[in-house]
């Protein structure tokens, strides 16, 4: 026994030796950030994951740039928002790059850059399927022979929305892709609509492709504010400020323009409760999205002498789905009876701890003009339901069970498995539904299988978390009929729906617009395809290292990193 | 021998390439991960013909990974309804398949290119088993030693059956309980902050991966107990076991007639002896340690095989997904054939028979 003792007693006291001898040196001026998942890769043209399209942002540049405090889309490479002109059908975008701007090497950005970034997005044999998709709608550029940095772009779509579109992909170097200029002569319009014949006339597609494919994503220079020095992926990923960034020399640069911190590192760590030990021992600085429960637990601890607590109202909202196309919930009667069937303010308390808030809608009460205040907020009311599945044709058994055409009323709710929040609202709604004499099934399901079923509307209702934005308002992939098999998973066919979405989106005046939304939330009340359960905050945990003016924002990824600066009062 | 050998090995690699073509077949009969770039695109729709242009996109993508083609060599086709004879529903596709082009690329070294990232699948496997091997392979040594010398211990001690229940209530524990047990014991500023968090640390220079790894020893301590803690009691309690039932053969009793100490009965007579039925708990170790590295790597934030299985798999990324499995499968293989080896070196019986 004294051996025993003796070994674990000499084990123990080496493995403090170990850690003695283990250092941990981390820059003064540094930025630490949890990050769950790696970035993956920062190839801009493959890019999906949120921690990639961060980094890559830092390190390049876009003419334009959603601005979540303004709400609007804001000029950064671009001297100012492009000026909007017509020719026929098409709608003509001119836009000025900024004097100041520059690569790394010194060079200005140029309309020429931008040329070359189009075609690199429209370029066979690169990863291009969704950029040529999403950018299709810009047929042309034409440059300005008189001025380097000025351009028009000409677009298909009449749509308000093309103008923040038509500046938020990243502009590449040509110096750096194409330093002979290679892609110089090869029409836009060609490569857009016959690649076949592009490449066959200008085999530098070919060459450029390969160049781009075989040179690392992340030594792309980019003009951006930082620049990747390290990356050790599924570990971390250090940025460095640029010792000349061209936005220095703006004269009173705005917020968007101004790199705090000298350097940012992201920690991957998968695990939450690892990440949150880390953040109590000092080892990173700033922990976005921690959990609800985790966040009011450490607000309300002693932790709060080391760390400060940040919320912002979101647009990640909760959404319940009906199948529209599923003959027990063809009738909008019956999915309204099944909306009245969920506790709103129990679930926000149950899965977020309070930290949500309601609408009547998808729009965000936020938007003053355009939220339809004066529709009521959905209430938690199963008498109001069996009325309403009265009225909807449903008849109740001496069972309790609610039968029509000599079919029970029986649906089953599917919500990602690993997700607890829905899984709680499915569970309610069945405890509220059963009471009430409806059978209903909690489907737990794998996240890509659901959303294969969801697109085939093999799927009576759905719990998932949307995220919008609040730059502009399109409906058209979640609610319109031709958004139906892609993201429509309600499978909501109306035909008023479908003219209020196309004129919301074509509509330029401001309070015209509000108008159509406001109908269209009225549409959307008494239809009921999907109902808004709540809007998240979004939560935010920061050492006291960090300057306390670091705030929670309202869009993904839930904090400005270009804000984020070491207290200069504190070390560490 | 060598015919023996030579049957056994050709044994394994069918049994490999067996298991290995199901889940092929399996993992591809799941949808590929093309929602985030369809969500983020959808934002973008702007024009009538959006969505006709996803489902382009779509197309496209799968066309560039190769995912049009058929699975395999016969595929099912649904059935119309005036086709009422169900051999109809088989198709022949050919070496036009997903499958063959796949097992063409295995047998000259290509394990193809991961679906996220567009890097090779077998770079990706490398990095990755740089953090692992040395990970599971210290954990395997130390389980083997501290089971040996644990096992000694208590088959010479009868009274300590509170150790015994120790370890049973050890091997009752899953490995993320343990792991985050540790952590919170050992890494929690509320109780004894002794080992770093997370992670391997900030690795500033070109140093590899694996020369980083041991020369920053205590980021190891936590994730190696871990594994060796929710390793240990099976083969210690076995040998136990089997050391006990030596102990009571009569040359131990010859051994202890000459006058050796218990102790050196069970070390230098029992031991060689207990320790053939353990040779194939512990060549099992290694596939076993590889399987809890995947709850270890998340929960200590390393960057090694477990975790990149387990994105992998979460984001459907099918190449890198079978490349990980047929490096566990391999793994798998190896320590069998290196259990028949053990044996026949540990008893010399076992050799004649063969010969």
């Amino acid at each position: 026994m004294k051996s025993f003792s003796f070994g674990l007693l000499a084990l123990l006291l080496g493995c403090i030796g170990l850690t003695a001898c283990t250092s941990q040196p981390d820059a003064p001026e540094s930025v630490r950030i949890r990050w769950a998942t790696d970035p993956q890769t920062l190839d801009p043209l493959l890019a999906t994951a949120p921690q990639a399209i961060e980094v890559i942002n830092l390190l390049h540049g876009s003419l334009l740039v959603g601005d979540y405090q303004s709400q609007r889309y804001v000029p950064w490479l671009a001297q100012s928002l492009p000026v909007v002109s017509r020719r026929d059908s098409l709608t003509l975008l001119t836009y000025t790059l900024r004097p100041e701007a520059t690569w790394d090497n010194g060079q200005p950005v140029v309309a020429r850059d931008v040329a070359f970034t189009l075609k690199v997005l429209n370029c066979p044999g690169l990863p291009t399927e969704y950029m040529r998709a999403q950018y299709g709608f810009v047929l042309d550029i034409e440059l300005d022979a008189s001025n380097a940095r000025r351009f028009t772009l000409v677009c298909q779509s009449a749509s308000q929305d093309i103008i923040g579109s038509s500046g938020d992909y990243l502009i590449l170097p040509e110096y750096s892709l194409d330093p002979q200029g290679t892609l110089r002569p090869v029409p836009l319009p060609l490569l857009r609509t016959d690649t076949l014949a592009a490449v066959q006339r200008y085999p530098a597609l070919r060459a450029l492709a390969h160049r781009y494919r075989t040179s690392p994503p992340n030594k792309l220079p980019g003009c951006g504010p930082y620049t990747l020095t390290a990356w050790a992926k599924n570990r971390y990923l250090r940025l460095q400020r640029k010792s000349k960034w061209w936005a220095r020399n703006v004269r009173n640069a705005p917020r968007w323009l101004q790199a705090n911190a000298p350097q940012l590192d992201f920690r991957i760590i998968p695990d939450d409760a690892t990440a949150l030990l880390a953040l109590r021992r000092g080892s990173i600085d700033l922990y976005p999205m921690p959990t609800a429960r985790e966040f009011n637990r450490l607000r309300h601890s002693a932790d709060t002498a080391n760390l400060f607590f940040r919320v912002a109202d979101s647009y990640d909202m909760t959404v319940v789905g009906f199948n529209t196309q599923r003959p027990a919930l063809q009738n909008a009667l019956t999915r309204r009876a099944l909306s009245m069937l969920f506790d709103i303010p129990g679930l926000v308390q149950a899965t977020q701890q309070g930290l949500a808030y309601r609408s009547v809608s998808l729009i965000n009460p936020h938007d003053k003009l355009a939220y339809n205040d004066s529709l009521p907020l959905p209430a938690f009311n199963p008498k109001a339901a069996a009325g309403l599945l009265q009225q909807a044709g449903w008849r109740r058994q001496p069972n309790g069970t609610w039968w029509q055409d000599g079919k029970q009323l029986a649906l089953g709710v599917s919500y990602k498995a690993e997700d607890s929040g829905h899984e709680i609202i499915a569970l309610q709604f069945q405890a509220a539904a059963k009471k009430l004499g409806i059978l209903v099934k909690a489907q737990p399901r794998n996240s890509e299988l659901l959303k294969k079923r969801l697109r085939k509307g093999e799927i009576d209702m759905y719990v998932r978390t949307m995220h919008g934005n609040p730059f502009s308002y399109n409906f058209k992939p979640i609610l319109h009929s031709k958004g139906i098999g892609i993201l429509n998973y309600t499978h909501f066919q109306n035909a008023e729906g479908d003219r209020l979405i196309d004129a919301i989106s074509v509509e330029q005046n401001t309070m015209r617009k509000a108008k159509l939304l406001r109908r269209f939330q009225t549409l959307l009340q008494q239809e009921s395809p999907l109902v808004v359960l709540y809007f998240a905050r979004h939560r935010l945990i920061a050492s006291r290292r960090l300057s306390p003016t670091v705030q929670a924002t309202s869009i993904q990824p839930g904090y400005d990193a270009l804000q984020l600066k070491p207290n200069s009062s504190s070390r560490r | 021998m060598v015919r023996r050998v030579l049957g056994r090995f050709l044994q394994l690699l069918l049994t490999g390439w067996g298991l290995i073509t199901v889940l092929f077949v399996l993992v591809h009969s799941l949808p590929v991960n093309d929602a985030q770039a369809t969500e983020r695109l959808a934002d973008r729709l702007e024009t009538e013909t959006s969505a006709e242009k996803i489902q382009q996109a779509q197309q496209a993508a799968r066309l560039r990974l190769g995912l049009t083609k058929p699975v395999f060599y016969i595929s099912y086709a649904p059935v119309s309804q005036h086709q009422m004879r169900p051999a109809a529903r088989w198709r022949w596709n050919g070496t036009h398949n997903q499958y063959h082009q796949w097992l063409n690329g295995l047998l000259h070294g290509n394990l193809g290119r991961s679906y996220r990232t567009e890097e090779p699948v077998s770079t990706l496997l490398a990095s990755a088993l740089l953090v692992t091997l040395p990970l599971t392979g210290l954990a395997a040594l130390l389980t083997i030693g501290l089971s040996v010398v644990l096992g000694l211990w208590l088959a010479s001690r009868p009274g300590l059956r509170w150790l015994l229940t120790g370890l049973y209530a050890l091997d009752s524990l899953p490995i993320f309980v343990v792991a985050l047990l540790l952590l919170l014991l050992l890494a929690n500023p509320d109780f004894l902050a002794l080992f770093p968090t997370y992670g391997l640390g900030m690795q500033d220079d070109e140093t590899s991966s694996i020369v980083y790894l041991l020369s920053q020893p205590a980021f190891l301590v936590l994730p190696l107990a871990s594994l060796v803690i929710t390793a240990l009691t099976e083969p210690t309690l076995q040998l136990v076991s089997a050391l006990r039932h030596e102990a009571g053969l009569p040359y131990t009793q010859t051994a202890r007639a000459k006058g050796l100490l218990e102790k050196q009965v069970l070390r230098r007579h029992a031991l060689r002896n207990a320790l053939l039925p353990i040779f194939t708990l512990f060549t099992e170790l290694v596939p076993n340690l590889l399987a809890g590295a995947v709850v270890v790597e998340l929960i200590f934030a390393l960057p090694g095989l477990g975790r990149l299985l387990a994105d992998a798999a979460a984001t459907h990324d099918y190449p890198v997904v079978l490349g990980g499995i047929l490096v566990v499968l391999a793994a798998r293989l190896l320590t069998l054939a290196l259990a028949d080896w053990l044996y026949q070196l540990a008893d010399p019986r076992l050799r004649i028979g063969i010969q």
